[in-house]
């Protein structure tokens, strides 16, 4: 290999020098590509990353039964406007419970009946809230822990709560609020424990048991008007091995209690955290599409300059020629000054796209997350909207004829 | 004249070029037969616009649009890939412009350099030899100039450095010493002379007579074509720039021819 390599990139190093601001100029669109992407794709990682850490520290030996069918099209569902029938009740019975209680090797089984609603004490404003409406088994399940008092047990009086920590500073402006009085959409409860601070607001439970008050089953149903809505119930199989065969037994079960009407989803793993998932998923799809149309403004901002950049020097380009410069060495030329641009706008992109979610996360529950990906994601597209959009320009420069360039005056 | 026949270099046969379509067409080019051998010094001349730059330019491989045979060491140019030609113009040719042509972004040891890029010499070295070119040319100090903070005459030392740096067996010369005094031009002439001496073929295109005393052969040309073809007797290098102001070898020859008549 000649010595040429080094050489063009010098050579493109003072040629972008010379031009600085037309430089800046056409990298900026690059950059701006690059950054929303390295933005989204360090963001969207920190979601996912948070909800399936989760699901791994359970044990892998957790499943799910969530109301309705699976979802065959995410992306429909999101952009579907509200029907009547997304407000009907929960298909999941009380009779579904005992049934999954009766599976073999299932261990533990929680209801979970989320209710929102406001919280207050008695000299503070109300706080809108998660209210949990469980059984004690979900400590056992989610592993929830206690940092003061005792979780729920429903042999006590029914109007007793469990609070996050969050809440009890919100509501009490201190984590020590045992014995204290809680009015839940107005009814009066005593706070029998705090829970320890889980810091992960994230998670498939669709609760952050930092900022919730989980109270008995029965006062649940009690402040929803005596209807039992159970929104999702949470299994844990006595092993992990064991837990396809629980999966399988109680979609037997539930098939059987819901007379062959499959309205009811069990899932485990990964799928847990889906529906999280796929509402990033459609926010980071849409976010993409705009950048890759601001990578291809970018990248056809780099032809049109590299066109300009050509015309400029088509003296340039027949003395070099005359010189004994041959095709190739003129396309490497030019080539290598457009993918100067481009990758010099990736990687500026890359940097203030990391700047950027940084900045947003700041706001958000979760921080970005560094993974090689997204960086070879930064320089690949970089290089690949240089090359595409370069190739034409060099290409066009190489074929100019000596003699009719350097007719050419500038 | 040399006594030794050498091998021909360039061969040209009815080489003709037009420009122009239709009505318009013109021959700058108008069927010309030439051979150059190794070795020879040649002196072009020859009013403006007879063809003498056209013909340097095919002579140089940069103009590849001609009609009629072009063998450069005994390869038909026509049959050269763009490729092969390129490597022509890298190793065996040097091309002295009439406009310099240097590259006005870089700097003067840059510009002389550039040849040397495309052969594929290393950094260090092409410095090294661009400075060493450079230096013989009593540009040594202008090394890190641009271009535009040169004089007309120093520009024209720097884009013949940049020709002779990567040592061509061919040196094709459009005015040389079009734009410097007589103490530069002497310096030009004689480094020309000296490649001259080492057996390098020398084209050169002039108006100046006096400087077709270096050349081994003068060729004057007229709307195309070859008008006269002299080969120059007798050189004496050394003396030559000592002869009276304005009688050049054609001048001589004429003198001589009338005195003969005479006696």
């Amino acid at each position: 290999m000649r010595f040429l390599f080094i050489n063009h990139i010098q050579n493109a190093r003072q040629s972008l020098k010379s031009n600085r601001m037309r430089s800046a100029l056409t990298m900026l669109g690059i950059t701006i590509g690059v950054a929303s992407i390295t933005t989204i794709l360090s963001l969207s990682g920190g979601a996912s990353q948070v909800v399936s850490n989760q699901v791994d520290s359970l044990g892998g030996n957790i499943a799910v039964v969530r109301p309705g069918s699976e979802s065959e099209t995410p992306l429909q569902d999101l952009a579907q406007f509200p029907s009547p029938q997304h407000f009907a009740a929960s298909t999941l019975t009380q009779a579904d419970l005992t049934a999954i209680e009766n599976t073999k090797h299932v261990s533990s089984v929680a209801p979970m009946m989320v209710l929102s609603g406001s919280v207050k004490a008695k000299s503070a404003a109300p706080v809108n809230t998660a209210i949990v409406a469980t059984t004690p088994e979900l400590a056992d399940i989610v592993g929830l822990e206690i940092q003061d008092g005792a979780f729920l047990d429903p042999t006590l009086s029914p109007f007793t709560a469990v609070i996050g920590p969050q809440l009890s500073v919100n509501v009490f402006g201190t984590e020590q609020s045992i014995g204290k009085n809680i009015s839940i959409r107005g009814q009066p409860f005593t706070v029998t424990g705090v829970l320890k601070r889980t810091n992960n607001p994230i998670n498939y439970n669709g609760v952050d048991f930092d900022e919730s008050v989980i109270i008995n089953q029965a006062s649940g149903q009690a402040l929803n008007q005596g209807a039992l809505q159970i929104q999702q119930i949470n299994i844990k199989s006595d092993s992990v091995s064991n837990l396809d065969q629980v999966i399988i037994d109680v979609n037997k079960a539930l098939l059987k209690n819901h007379l062959g009407e499959a309205d009811f989803t069990v899932l485990s793993g990964a799928q847990i955290a889906q529906p999280t998932n796929r509402l990033f998923t459609a926010i980071a799809g849409t976010t993409t599409a705009i950048a890759a149309i601001s990578l291809l403004v970018g990248g056809i901002g780099i032809m049109n300059i590299m066109l300009v950049s050509v015309a400029e020097r088509t003296r340039e380009i027949g003395i070099r020629k005359a010189l004994g410069a041959s095709n190739v060495d003129i396309v490497a030329q030019f080539l290598i000054e457009s993918l100067a641009l481009s990758i010099g706008g990736g990687v500026g992109g890359y940097i203030i796209g990391y700047i950027v979610s940084f900045g947003i996360s700041t706001l958000l529950p979760f921080s970005p997350i560094f993974t090689w990906e997204i960086a070879l994601a930064a320089v690949v597209i970089s290089t690949v909207i240089g090359t595409l959009f370069g190739i034409y320009p060099a290409v066009r420069a190489s074929r100019k004829d000596p003699i009719d360039a350097l007719r050419q005056y500038d | 004249m040399a006594k030794i026949k050498t091998p021909p270099v360039i061969v040209l046969k009815d080489l003709k070029k037009s420009f122009g379509i239709g009505n318009a067409e013109h021959y700058a080019i108008d069927g010309i037969n030439l051979t150059i051998n190794k070795g020879e010094f040649i002196a072009i001349m020859g009013p403006s616009g007879c063809g003498k730059t056209t013909l340097l330019n095919i002579l140089g491989l940069l103009d590849s649009k001609i009609e009629g045979e072009y063998d450069l060491e005994d390869k038909p140019v026509a049959s050269l890939s763009a490729r092969r030609q390129a490597r022509i113009r890298s190793q065996q040719i040097g091309f002295i412009f009439q406009s310099f042509n240097l590259i006005t972004r870089l700097n003067v040891i840059d510009n002389v350099a550039l040849p040397l890029v495309y052969k594929g010499v290393t950094q260090t070295n092409r410095l090294k030899q661009a400075s060493a070119i450079l230096h013989n040319f009593h540009l040594g100090e202008r090394e890190y100039y641009m271009p535009y903070q040169l004089s007309g005459g120093q520009t024209q030392r720097v884009a013949i450095a940049r020709a002779l740096v990567n040592n061509p067996s061919i040196i094709l010369a459009d005015e040389p010493t079009g734009n410097l005094d007589s103490h530069a031009s002497h310096i030009i002439m004689e480094e020309l002379s000296d490649l001259h001496k080492r057996g390098n073929t020398i084209i050169m295109v002039t108006h100046n007579p006096r400087l077709t005393t270096y050349a081994s052969r003068v060729i004057t040309m007229l709307d195309g074509r070859i008008d006269t073809d002299t080969a120059v007797k007798k050189r004496k290098s050394d003396t030559s720039k000592k002869r009276p102001l304005g009688k050049t070898a054609k001048a001589r020859k004429k003198a001589a021819r009338a005195e003969k008549a005479t006696a």
